[in-house]
């Protein structure tokens, strides 16, 4: 069902299978009508006197699939992010994962999805690469002895072995990049929401994303990528959509 | 029960990355106890110099007012999770640990863990220094009650950082209004002079919050001294704001990040 994200990349399983998604949510995924993410009717506004910055959107991501939605500045993107991971609430409207959504249940939505914010903060900057990874994975409820192997994994995903016992106020901004990608990737979850994930990146660190993606994608999770541009054509992706006035429009 | 046990140790990690980035700072422990020794010689010689009513000497008047001192650390402590709250906000960190399994509450009551434990640390040389420096007396049948009474103080201060960081996440701002409830409280929690010397309704006042409770407790058992009131009394007391105020000053934090989402200020800083 998935094919490669970059066709000259194969998938390469650098990931432990100790951190694969839990069976918890094989019974969910047999319900009828729930998707990996589902985003129904948000609205969002941020004034009442302005236009909605989202405007009744609809999204449903089928399994084992990779999403890109552009748009210019300002036009939702990240508001739309931010709802489906959770952080902040529509006016209207709902986002599920699996029928789950965060207002009803919100540590099981948490631990289903993963986004990595736009920019470069959200990192402590006195930590290790290591010690960042650690606390990370504790916080994500991930299982005491399972905690080594998945941050050791993670730093060999995302290349950051000779990094890992330095702080992070002390590498560059592409490797933190690397390193909050890694934060994303770790626990191992089902829907991943990436905003602009290529920046700071060089060629090396995008290939390093595009595996990780490919891997979401194989065990039938799926990816939401955001940026206002198509910053490689040559990503395979299964959809493309343009946000404008609050809506999805086909790319 | 694995849940509680991964949670546990996700509290552990909060309070060992809080620790991680203390000690990162190498000067850090070394000014604030140079800061307890100002004050420890400042009030040594006050108490030589003024008499104070209710204390047979003053050495006694020093043995009241160091236990008062170690207790100031402990309130700036509590009065720091707002603080530490706002840092989370502007790095970003915030939002992880709110989008997090573990939660943006549990996070922040894990938060205090490692401000809490400094502080009662910090108390401990206070007084370590107070008897090898400067000749307090301690009553060392009774200091190990202390811990387990300091341990209820903590709690019984926690929803004061608990209510500031709900109004961090609000109006985000960290210390806005602390410095003046940091002041009003030393003053009314008898912490440098006995609570008697105050006007008659500014001693109701000091009734309705915990830390003159906890300074009287802990003076008792630390120092001997009862001035105050009765260490008794005071202990329930303690009791009784830990019992009441903790589950409603999670509620109100719950409640401040709720609406941040719902309003979509969560973000802001």
């Amino acid at each position: 069902m998935t094919r490669p994200v970059l066709d000259v990349l194969a998938p390469v399983d650098t990931r432990d299978e100790q951190c694969e998604v839990d069976a918890r949510m094989h019974a969910a995924r047999d319900a009828p009508g729930a998707f990996p993410l589902a985003i129904r009717g948000v609205t969002k506004r941020w004034h009442r006197s302005r236009p909605a910055v989202l405007d009744e959107l609809d999204l449903a991501l089928e399994p084992g699939t990779l999403t890109w939605v552009g748009g210019r500045n300002g036009a939702g993107k990240t508001t739309m992010l931010r709802i489906a991971a959770g952080l902040i609430e529509p006016d209207e409207g709902r986002a599920d994962v699996w029928g789950v959504s965060a207002r009803e249940n919100r540590r099981r939505y948490q631990a289903l999805v993963s986004f990595l914010p736009a920019g470069d903060r959200g990192l402590y900057a006195r930590l290790t690469v290591r010690r960042q990874l650690d606390f990370w994975a504790r916080i994500s409820m991930v299982p005491s002895p399972q905690v080594r192997q998945c941050v050791d994994g993670a730093i060999d995903a995302f290349d950051l072995r000779e990094l890992a016992d330095r702080r992070v106020d002390r590498i560059s901004m592409g490797q933190r990049q690397r390193l909050r990608i890694a934060m994303t990737f770790l626990p191992d979850p089902e829907t991943v929401l990436l905003d602009e994930p290529l920046t700071s990146l060089d060629g090396h660190g995008t290939e390093l994303v595009l595996v990780a993606v490919q891997q979401v994608l194989d065990r039938d999770g799926v990816v939401l990528w955001c940026s206002p541009s198509e910053e490689h054509l040559d990503i395979a992706f299964d959809a493309r959509w343009i946000l404008e006035q609050g809506r999805m429009m086909p790319a | 029960m694995s849940d509680a046990i991964t949670a546990g140790h996700a509290f552990m990690a909060v309070m060992r990355r809080d620790l991680t980035i203390y000690l990162s700072y190498r000067t850090r422990l070394v000014s604030q106890v140079l800061t307890s020794v100002f004050s420890l010689t400042l009030f040594y010689y006050v108490s030589k110099l003024v008499h104070v009513s209710g204390f047979k000497s003053p050495s006694d008047y020093f043995a009241f007012v160091v236990v008062g001192i170690s207790m100031i650390g402990v309130m700036y402590s509590c009065f720091s999770i707002p603080d530490l709250l706002r840092q989370e906000l502007v790095a970003g960190t915030f939002d992880r640990l709110l989008l997090s399994p573990f939660g943006a509450v549990r996070s922040l009551l894990a938060m205090t863990l490692f401000p809490l434990f400094y502080s009662f640390v910090l108390a401990a040389i206070t007084l370590g220094l107070g008897c090898a420096v400067f000749g307090l007396r301690l009553h060392w049948s009774t200091v190990p009650l202390s811990v387990p009474a300091m341990a209820l103080a903590l709690v019984a201060f926690l929803p004061f950082g608990l209510l500031f960081a709900a109004l961090t996440v609000v109006v985000k701002q960290g210390s806005v209004g602390t410095t003046w409830v940091i002041a009003l409280l030393s003053i009314v929690g008898g912490l440098y002079f006995p609570v008697s010397l105050l006007p008659h309704w500014v001693q109701t006042a000091a009734r309705l919050q915990p830390f003159t409770a906890a300074t009287t407790v802990l003076r008792h058992l630390l120092v001997g001294t009862s001035v105050g009131g009765s260490p008794d009394e005071a202990l329930v007391r303690l009791a009784l704001f830990a019992v009441v105020l903790v589950p409603g000053s999670i509620l109100v934090l719950s409640g401040a990040i709720r609406l941040g989402q719902r309003r979509g200020t969560i973000i802001e800083y």
